[in-house]
């Protein structure tokens, strides 16, 4: 199978660290971040240079040839939202594993306790899941689940509806019910960095209706909810996703990670994935 | 019967019984296979693949409620035989009987612990009236370890002594082990556990 995984855009660092240069890795291999008169530098070991773009507060590059535009966010460009960089974790697992595990809410009452889900609320309503052609994205709506804290700005227990869009392989848009504004979203993303098969740093950045919260509180409530994430993440078995069905077994609430398994399949992408049982 | 670096071995220690109290669940390697070992409310002892089968979670991170063990990913709850019999995300379920997790057997014979990973094959071996002293992290094959006590490469290493010892090797990776260590009835727990101390520095050293 040809493998398809450099042609995509990936994040590498943050826009707001611009003086501070970055030595990472991206697909195993070395690179390194500086900025000049004319902005970013993303170079390869060898000084090759590569292609940038600088989006959502992180800038972007690519090992390949993308024959696309990363993927915009427009409803991130409306008035009012606080945009939050939360800066990035280092977790020892697939890439992969932690987008899937982004889109999943089954587990929140578990690791997330009383503050995404809390017992005895566990059930998982059907659905809807599609990969919608045109756009070549993975979507997941209608997605409904009780929360005992949704957000910073919510108190007490609500049902809180989501929107799941896997745009990039490594990248996925939560969209999720916004207390302060009903007809809203709040937007709150994974951004994967790929540093090798099985390790990733990890970028979520959010767009958030939210103002009776600091910015350091936003921060550190999405870190609080990663690293339970995380205690997950690097002990699962293996550490790369397995596409291929058989070696896990999913239930009608594993709908969207069905669905972003099978659309990996489809566009060949193979970085981080287990193809063969183990 | 499992083979391990060409040898048969049918039943492999993997503890103390007094290390796992009821109602927890702890993670054991063999021969680099991960397993979870559990004990229920009610003491019974299982050893089970470190692997749920949803989504691949390590189970000994899970928890034991009575008589079922949980993942602490997303709660399925596993029965004594492994069969998974609850789905949190869909309570009305029964799940197919095709859920379940890869279960070994597990016995304790005087405070010891055995896995079979394969077909049990004879009798889960004898420590005798010897007490627990503890277990110690080994940095040497078990092949290694037999031969340095001239003795033939098995799952107990009977050496009597003075403190009339039987260690009984787990093989967690092609080098290194847990030694699991017995010594007879009435001896100072202290004192012996010092003593084998020694003796794993002299082996690590060899
Ligand atoms: S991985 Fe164990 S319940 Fe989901
Ligand atoms: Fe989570």
């Amino acid at each position: 199978m040809s493998d398809s995984s450099k042609d995509h855009w990936y994040p590498v660092g943050l826009l707001s660290d611009i003086y501070t240069p970055r030595q990472t890795l991206l697909f195993d291999q070395e690179i390194s971040l500086t900025h000049d008169d004319t902005g970013f530098v993303v170079k390869k070991s060898g000084g090759v240079s590569l292609p940038t773009i600088e989006r959502f507060g992180h800038l972007w590059t690519s090992l390949g040839q993308p024959d696309h535009d990363l993927f915009v966010i427009p409803e991130a460009d409306t008035p009012g939202r606080h945009l939050v960089d939360v800066g990035s974790v280092k977790v020892k697992c697939s890439p992969l594993r932690a987008v899937e595990n982004f889109l999943d809410i089954a587990h929140f009452p578990f690791i997330h306790t009383d503050i995404l889900g809390a017992e005895p609320h566990t059930e998982v309503d059907r659905y809807k899941v599609e990969i919608r052609e045109g756009v070549n994205e993975v979507w997941a709506t209608k997605v409904k689940f009780f929360q005992p804290q949704a957000a910073k700005s919510a108190e007490g227990g609500i049902i809180t509806e989501y929107m799941y869009r896997v745009p990039a392989p490594t990248c996925a848009v939560l969209y999720k019910t916004c207390p302060p504004r009903p007809k809203e979203w709040d937007i709150i993303t994974l951004f994967v960095q790929p540093l090798t098969e099985e390790w990733c740093e990890v970028w979520p950045w959010m767009a958030l209706y939210d103002d009776d919260s600091t910015m350091a509180e936003m921060v550190s409530f999405q870190q609080l909810i990663f690293m339970q994430d995380r205690s997950i993440l690097e002990n699962q078995i293996p550490l790369k996703l397995p596409l291929d069905p058989g070696m896990e077994t999913p239930t009608q609430a594993d709908m969207t990670s069905v669905a972003y398994r099978r659309w990996l399949k489809r566009i060949g992408y193979s970085y981080g994935a287990q193809m063969v049982a183990a | 019967m499992t083979r391990l670096w060409g040898i048969v071995l049918n039943w492999i220690a993997v503890g103390l019984a007094e290390d796992i109290p009821v109602g927890t669940v702890v993670p054991r390697r063999v021969d680099g296979l991960d397993l979870a070992i559990w004990r229920s409310g009610l003491g019974r002892f299982h050893a089970w693949d470190d692997r749920c089968p949803h989504r691949g979670m390590r189970l000994s991170h899970g928890f034991v409620r009575g008589e079922v063990l949980a993942c602490v990913y997303h709660g399925w709850q596993y029965n004594l035989d492994g069969a998974c019999d609850y789905i949190p995300a869909h309570p009305d379920l029964t799940p197919p009987k095709t859920i379940c997790a890869n279960t070994y057997v597990c016995e304790t014979r005087n405070q010891a612990l055995w896995v079979a990973l394969g077909t049990v094959n004879g009798d889960v071996p004898d420590i005798g009236d010897r007490i627990p002293i503890r277990s110690l992290d080994i940095s040497c094959g078990a092949p290694a370890i037999a031969r340095y006590f001239d003795h033939p490469q098995d799952p107990l290493i009977v050496l009597r002594g003075k403190y009339d010892l039987a260690i009984a090797l787990q093989p967690s990776t092609s080098r290194s082990c847990f030694a699991h260590v017995f010594a007879g009835a009435g001896q100072d727990k202290k004192i012996v556990s010092r003593y084998v101390e020694k003796l794993r520095d002299e082996l690590e050293a060899a």
